[in-house]
């Protein structure tokens, strides 16, 4: 056969066109690999970011890895996961805008945020559109918001386990003075939760002293319920960590501490010290902490993952740091339930699961009692205490062997403060 | 007792820097004619200042805050220079650029400092004065009084003993009678913007180390400097530091005895009954139109 010049030239080309698209295409497309979008419409800006950039740190790091180790098996296809992010600055205008492009543009398979007026405004769009949304407040779940759930925390039940513990170390500690800003997001929830724990370890709650978002001195206020002689002073959920220990420490405070966040400890010490610090009773642990290793966690590598996030972003380790990726990893549990990655199915087969895989252990399906639904998972939570400077894990304690027990006595105080109970 | 001695502490202290931010409000207002919604702002740069310098690179506290004092006076005069003066004729745009001024530097905030929580700064003064036994008084306190009632001693004597000082209250009286004396309108304007946003420096400054430092911290700022100014009488120096006593000492009791919620409350109400009860504020002049 004769080929002539035009031919040799037509064939060299078309071969070498197709093997530079063969080399060129990504493995992906002859491995049945796909990408699964999942979204964060949280704060990322603002004076809600540090519950809300952390946890995208921390998603990015566990996405990373998954993605590093050939992406997750969903049905019979291999996803790879992809974090799209919306800052929505804790303004619901922006929320509602921000869903609705991770829902229609970036079609993102569940949206995780924190919760709050942020997820009130876009609850008709989650159910209109079966959107999986993930929420940090359990209090944002209605009797109709069936696709909002809670996984991981659930903000501020844990805080129960803090107070019980701290009553059966310092037995002697009678009196507790709780102070935190007056939203009913976050402020009166915690409020209203260690007023029912404090009752039911039978400390006297002498003073709830509440205060806007507009304070530009604590000393006043600290000054007013230490006049009281708490052998407790409790921080409810508090933005003011900071400048209310200061002021504990200045005003030579000695009674037992208790909060719900203590948030970049760290500043706290280097404003007052080590010594006055230390013995501080939270519910957040670090996640280098070596109680993390015991069987029972349903964290990968918890230590590893901290030791990441603290080497990439060494000063933004906040509580939520690892919530949002324990959410993540809640979500993929889900979604190899189901074989699917679609919203429905995944919650699906996450509510199927009695005893869901809980990030501390112990996790169940609880709300109905308090919220109308069972879309949030309680499970053990960790009691956290400073030691040498340190947030260390003193106990896990069962968060709900306490609401089995006293889910009374916390409606009856939600319902004192005006909040939202069944 | 031991409470209401220590809430009085509490409140001349905090009374000391309401006056500083208040009193250089006034100022502004009262040479230039212009309400300076991006007061707040510059007390919020005086206090990103000691968290850049001090905080993250170590540079010692006092240098830092006159470092801080100069920066802000730089940001005033760069402000009166290209913004106000142009529109010294009409008070609106005035209003209007420091509103900009506002959103402008609370976004150079952001990309100095960066989002997430809000910044601290280790107190340069550690340990805590303790009187009789019960009254407890953190020496970076004590340190921040005597330096912001330094500032207004000075500051007085600058606008009682000084030609320039004469000239600046001249102005704020009369503008045009001032010009027909052969006072500098312009050179005066920059005086007192300057003056008011150096005292607005060292108010951020001195109280970097005791708040949470935020781009938006100067919204609370400013509407205390309002309460403030217009319950001392718009445009009155001496008006705004009493007033700036008498407000910080109300809401201290207040907060003490009723909580916070009920003392912005009141303090909001306290602007209210002394604009019905006498307009011009508690040292305001009325003026004959």
């Amino acid at each position: 056969m004769k080929i002539t010049r035009r031919d040799f030239l037509k064939k060299t080309a078309t071969g070498v066109v197709l093997a530079g698209v063969a080399t060129g295409l990504p493995v992906n497309v002859f491995a049945n690999e796909k990408t699964v979008k999942i979204g964060m419409n949280i704060p990322m800006t603002g004076d809600y970011a540090p519950w809300g950039l952390p946890g995208l740190y921390g998603c990015e790091i566990i996405a990373d890895d998954i993605n590093a180790a050939g992406g997750v098996k969903i049905g019979n296809t291999n996803y790879k996961i992809e974090m799209v992010s919306f800052d929505h600055a804790y303004d619901t205008e922006k929320t509602i805008q921000g869903y609705k492009k991770l829902v229609l543009e970036d079609d993102v398979k569940m949206v995780m945020m924190l919760g709050g007026s942020t997820v009130s405004s876009i609850l008709p769009w989650a159910q209109r559109k079966k959107m999986l949304t993930t929420t940090l407040l359990p209090s944002d779940i209605t009797p109709k918001s069936e696709y909002v759930i809670a996984t991981c925390e659930s903000h501020p039940l844990y805080n129960v386990t803090g107070v019980e513990w701290l009553a059966e170390n310092f037995p002697e500690a009678k009196t507790a003075v709780i102070v935190t800003n007056n939203d009913v997001e976050w402020g009166l929830q915690s409020a209203s939760t260690y007023k029912a724990a404090f009752e039911v370890a039978g400390i006297k709650v002498v003073d709830v002293n509440l205060h806007g978002f507009d304070v530009t001195d604590f000393a006043p206020i600290v000054s007013s319920v230490l006049a009281k002689k708490p052998d407790i002073f409790c921080m409810a959920t508090s933005f003011y960590t900071t400048p209310l220990m200061e002021q504990l420490y200045h005003q030579g405070y000695k009674g037992k501490i208790i909060s719900c966040t203590l948030d970049y400890y760290n500043e706290i010490i280097a404003k007052t010290s080590k010594e006055f610090v230390n013995g501080t009773i939270f519910q957040f642990p670090d996640f280098d902490d070596p109680a993390l290793l015991q069987e029972g966690i349903h964290f990968p590598d918890p230590n590893g993952f901290d030791a990441k996030f603290r080497k990439n972003h060494p000063n933004d380790w906040s509580a939520v740091a690892w919530e949002y990726p324990a959410i993540l990893l809640n979500w993929i549990e889900g979604a190899k339930a189901a074989g699917s990655v679609e919203p429905t199915e995944v919650l699906k087969a996450l509510k199927s699961n009695k005893k869901p895989n809980f990030v501390f252990g112990g996790g169940r399906w609880w709300g109905s009692e308090l919220w109308g639904l069972d879309n949030a998972i309680v499970g053990r939570w960790p009691v956290v205490v400073i030691e040498d400077g340190k947030a260390r894990i003193k106990e896990f304690r069962s968060l709900t062997d306490w609401l089995d027990k006293n889910n009374d006595i916390l409606k009856k105080n939600m319902k004192a403060l005006g909040l939202r109970t069944v | 007792m031991e409470l209401i001695l220590q809430s009085i502490v509490n409140g001349l202290i905090q009374g000391g820097f309401f006056a500083l931010f208040a009193v250089g409000l006034v100022l502004i207002f009262g040479v230039m004619g212009v309400v300076n919604f991006a007061h707040g702002e510059l007390v919020m740069v005086g206090a990103y200042t000691v968290w850049v310098l001090h905080a993250q690179n170590g540079v010692p506290f006092i240098p830092v805050v006159m470092i801080a004092i100069i920066v802000v006076t730089a940001i005033g005069l760069l402000m009166e220079r290209f913004l106000f003066r142009p529109t010294c004729n009409d008070p609106l745009a005035g209003l209007i650029c420091s509103i900009g001024i506002l959103f402008i530097l609370q976004v150079l905030a952001t990309v100095v400092g960066g989002d997430g929580p809000s910044k601290q700064v280790p107190p340069p003064y550690h340990g805590t004065l303790v009187l009789f036994d019960f009254l407890h008084v953190p020496y970076q306190r004590v340190f921040s009084f005597f330096i912001s009632a330094a500032g207004l001693g000075t500051l007085w004597y600058f606008l009682t003993r000084t030609k320039f000082g004469w000239a600046l209250r001249a102005v704020a009286q009369d503008r045009e009678a001032s010009a027909l004396q052969g006072i500098n309108i312009n050179r005066i304007s920059m005086i007192a913007i300057g003056v008011g946003a150096a005292l607005a420096g060292l108010a951020g400054a001195l109280m970097a180390p005791l708040a949470n430092i935020n781009p938006h911290m100067g919204h609370n700022v400013i509407i205390t400097a309002f309460i403030v100014t217009i319950v001392g009488g718009v445009g009155s120096l001496s008006g705004a530091v009493m007033a700036a006593v008498i407000y910080a000492m109300f809401h201290t009791f207040i907060t003490v005895y009723f909580g916070g919620v009920i003392a912005t409350i009141c303090g909001l109400l306290l602007m209210v009954v002394v604009l019905i009860i006498k307009p011009t504020g508690i040292m305001g002049v009325k003026v004959s139109e």
